[in-house]
């Protein structure tokens, strides 16, 4: 079984890495000419093909993909042109900034998405149900840059309870930066970031909870005379948990995506602000960095949804072992 | 199953539960954190944080590129221009140029200190040089056949032909220390500027103290936060009061915020319509077509020139952030001020149409000269909103003079493939006239982004070609003038007019209405980070 899952993953990462390499090769961005940006016309040919030259820019294609995999092979992602470092020393910078916010993002976004859920599939069609699909009809049809500005016009400006932006406080030397001041700069973005998620996670959930509550076995519980309540509280949820869970860890995806917009907009320094950087300008080795990071990322989220149903479905947990001895017995043929 | 039990005022409460929760928690916050600047209201203060976009993604090392617009802040360089844009010498105590213009000879001072206390030598001088010549970056040192350390204080630089705006390396590379100029060099930059960096949170903020070991004058702000932010940030921190300036794009600059004060700096950052000069029917070396037999025509082009009314492009599109442009290079020391033409001059433009035989036979607006249309493509990058407006305008403009200009939006990359046969809506704009050479010399006839029109004219080459070969870019400045208009021809909208200058745009920028920032030089291209050239001269008023 986690045989087979490496080798999806491995010829899933080969597959997105010859994609994104022809891509590049299609896109129309000249790297040198990103590069060189607005200086264009301070720097002559000459000094065009040194920059061709000292990047490897100027090999066909295919040698700088032999190139760039044989280095791979040997652990190294190769240099960034836009940072002038190593891409894994960006990345690893980034990724620690992106991890908080995602994760409380995700954390949050999963709480609320299935409390808001369960709380309007319980009483569908009511005021509150029709409050919280309003909500998140609005919320999934907002573009994530213009949410985040305006929740920064809002909560930064005019009240001033947060601040406008970045990760830690401004002028403020790492060593004097409290846990609380970093908190407290994490809140606007995790908040847009969460509320993009809570929209789909509380459509989901209030779906399977209306399923729920006109099931069979819930109007059995009701002929048996158990209250409205209870059956809420002790039948839907276990019933509802699973596939609320698939599509949280599944999320992952699109959490990415969305803190790439939340990140730039918030000055927040993570891996969002580092992979549009490096697609627009054409850094092809933090690009591809960013695609196996990104991917490896996912992956890692589905991963994770698996595991998950093991600890909570007694289902799956059986079946798993079940397959497990008939393979082991195939294998002892 | 519609609610019948429990009250619906509970239900509101629990969705809202999770904003009052964050207001509470936002609430208790606020009183803690980091506020920013201009809290500190009316008493002086020596600290500082700006907003001026900008970051430096690979670091602040001058060999790579950093310190070529604006203060290089912990760096110094050889020479440097005053705010009146005149080379003044800096670690240099004196330069010289031999009569062939192709030994530079720098004599530096021997009382210079990189921050960490180590003496600057010609050693460290020789080194920038030959280190930023490898660094296959933006810095463009192909001239340069070598460096050398005659003794200490004494560096000479031997070119490979004279070229007078060589002088622009010595005012804009930074000296690095030969003996702390590691692979992290970048990151924790060590040299003899103004300022020393104290921490660099990297997406985010910059934050740099005064140097002590400075040789030049004392900056008055011990401390400088620099925050990398986006426009739109940038504007917010300005509104929610946490910094003392913010670099604002003029379509927001109308906007008022209290406690700041609008800046307005004067730039040759340039927006104007390059014309094809040659006729139609040829292509570059990768198939690109190239002329335009409309614009190829000196009075289509005379004639364009004279029917823009800039006045009115300043007032309507840049809502007054700007000014007139005449030339690439407006205001500059090398600027020739005869360049200046007629705005909005309707009847002098139909006269030159006239005299170039195109007329309006068949009553349709549009005029003609035999079966040729005076009718062309104008494009502009798509990106570019000013742009577009600019463009729309001025076709508006140029339509009442018979010259019909179809407006239309590209992709840089389409652009790099079009710009040789339509015009081009295009901006330039730096504090050498190197510039101008590069867009207007022949030689460069299709070269990249350089002379994409293909304007050639000798006597304009021969002009530019003595200025480089001058001696010192004082005595190359009377050719650069007469390279522009020597009375006769020139590569202005007075001469052959292959461009069409519009507008120069202000940069904006919201700035403490305590805060002096001193006199403000020109700006180049590049909104933002130039205006600390003079940083060390910024103050808190009383």
């Amino acid at each position: 079984m986690f045989a087979g899952r490496a080798l999806r993953l491995v010829t899933l990462l080969v597959a997105l890495v010859l994609f994104s390499w022809l891509l590049m090769s299609r896109s129309p961005i000249d790297p040198v000419q990103a590069y060189v940006g607005a200086d264009m016309n301070l720097v002559s040919q000459e000094q065009r093909q040194q920059i061709e030259e000292y990047w490897g820019l100027n090999d066909p294609l295919p040698t700088r993909m032999a190139r760039w995999f044989s280095a791979i092979m040997h652990g190294d992602f190769g240099t960034s042109m836009i940072y002038r470092r190593p891409v894994l020393d960006v990345i690893r910078e980034r990724f620690a900034a992106s991890l908080l916010l995602m994760m409380t993002a995700w954390a949050l976004s999963g709480a609320i998405g299935m409390l808001l859920g369960l709380l309007a599939g319980a009483r569908s069609g009511g005021m509150l149900d029709r409050g919280v699909r309003w909500y998140c009809f609005v919320i999934a049809s907002t573009p994530a840059f213009w949410l985040a500005i305006l929740v920064l016009m809002v909560f930064a400006v005019w009240l001033g309870w947060a601040p406008v932006g970045l990760a830690v406080p401004i002028g403020v030397e790492a060593s004097r930066v409290s846990l609380f001041s970093r908190l407290h700069h994490l809140i606007l973005p995790a908040l847009t970031l969460s509320m993009l998620g809570v929209a789909n996670i509380t459509l989901f959930t209030r779906q399977k909870v209306v399923e729920a509550l006109n099931s069979e076995y819930a109007l059995f519980a009701r002929a048996k005379g158990e209250s409205e309540r209870s059956i809420v509280l002790r039948h839907v949820p276990r019933n509802v948990a699973l596939p609320a869970v698939t599509l949280l860890f599944a999320s992952f995806s699109e959490l990415f995506g969305g803190s790439v917009l939340v990140e730039t907009v918030f000055t927040y320094p993570g891996l969002g602000q580092a992979t549009v950087q490096s697609a627009l300008r054409g850094d092809v080795p933090l690009l591809l960095g960013t695609v196996i990071f990104g991917a490896l990322f996912v992956f890692a989220g589905n991963l994770l949804a698996d595991a998950v149903y093991l600890l909570i479905d007694p289902r799956i947990r059986e079946l798993r072992r079940v397959e497990t001895r008939e393979l082991s017995y195939e294998h002892a043929e | 199953m519609t609610g019948t039990d429990g009250s619906r005022m509970w239900r509101w409460a629990a969705a809202l539960a999770p904003l009052l929760l964050f207001a509470l928690l936002a609430s208790l916050f606020a009183g803690c954190g980091g506020k920013g600047a201009s809290t500190g209201g009316g008493e002086k203060r020596d600290e500082l944080v700006v907003a001026l976009g900008g970051e430096r993604e690979e670091g602040y090392d001058p060999t790579t590129g950093w310190g070529r617009y604006g203060s290089p802040l912990f760096q110094s360089t050889l020479l440097a221009r005053d705010d009146d844009l005149e080379i003044v010498n800096d670690l240099a105590r004196a330069y010289e140029i031999s009569e062939d213009g192709l030994t530079y000879t720098v004599r530096i001072r021997d009382d210079v200190k990189f921050s960490d206390g180590r003496p600057l030598t010609a050693e460290d001088v020789v080194y920038t040089y030959e280190t930023a010549a490898k660094s296959g970056s933006v810095v463009d040192l192909n001239v340069l056949e070598k460096v050398v350390a005659e003794d200490d204080r004494t560096v000479v630089f031997t070119l490979k032909e004279p070229m007078t705006t060589f002088v622009n390396l010595l005012i804009t590379m930074g000296i690095v220390p030969k003996h702390a100029h590691g692979d992290d060099y970048a990151y924790n930059p060590i040299g003899s500027g103004p300022y020393k960096m104290v921490q660099w949170d990297r997406g985010q903020q910059m934050i740099v103290e005064a140097n002590p070991l400075y040789y030049g004058k004392k900056p008055y702000f011990k401390r400088i936060t620099f925050l990398f932010l986006e426009e739109d940030a940038a504007f917010a921190a300005a509104r929610a009061g946490e910094v003392d300036m913010a670099v604002v794009p003029h379509t927001l600059a109308a906007n008022s915020v209290p406690g700041m004060r609008l800046l307005r700096v004067p730039s040759v950052d340039n927006r104007g319509i390059c014309f094809p000069c040659v006729p139609a029917g040829s292509s570059d070396e990768e198939g690109n077509p190239v002329g335009n037999d409309v614009t190829g025509d000196m009075a289509i082009r005379k004639a364009v020139n004279m029917a823009v009314d800039r006045k009115a492009l300043v007032e309507g599109v840049l809502k007054g952030f700007g000014s007139p442009a005449y030339t690439i290079c407006d205001n500059l020391p090398w600027w020739n001020p005869e360049t200046v033409v007629k705005d909005a001059d309707l009847e002098g433009a139909k006269k030159v149409l006239e005299e170039g035989g195109w007329k309006d036979a068949d009553g349709d607006g549009i005029v003609e000269k035999g079966a040729l249309k005076a009718s062309f493509t104008l494009i502009y990058p798509s990106s570019d909103q000013t742009r577009q407006s600019l463009a729309m305008a001025a076709a508006d403009m140029a339509k009442k003079v018979g010259i019909e200009m179809k407006v239309e939006g590209k992709s840089w990359d389409d652009i790099e493939r079009l710009m040789h046969s339509n015009a081009v809506l295009f901006g330039w704009g730096s504090h050498t006239p190197m510039e101008m050479y590069n867009v207007y010399h022949g030689k460069f006839r299709g070269e990249g982004w350089y002379n994409a029109n293909y304007y050639h004219n000798p006597g304009v080459d021969a002009y530019m070609d003595r200025a480089l070969a001058a001696g010192s870019e004082e005595e190359s400045l009377e050719h650069w003038k007469k390279a522009q208009w020597d009375g006769e021809t020139g590569l202005s909208a007075r001469g052959d007019a292959p461009w069409a200058w519009l507008v120069n745009l202000d940069h904006c920028y919201f700035v403490n209405e305590k805060l002096d920032t001193g006199k403000n030089r020109i700006e180049p291209h590049g909104h933002g980070w130039p205006i600390t050239a003079n940083i060390v001269d910024w103050r808190w008023k009383d």
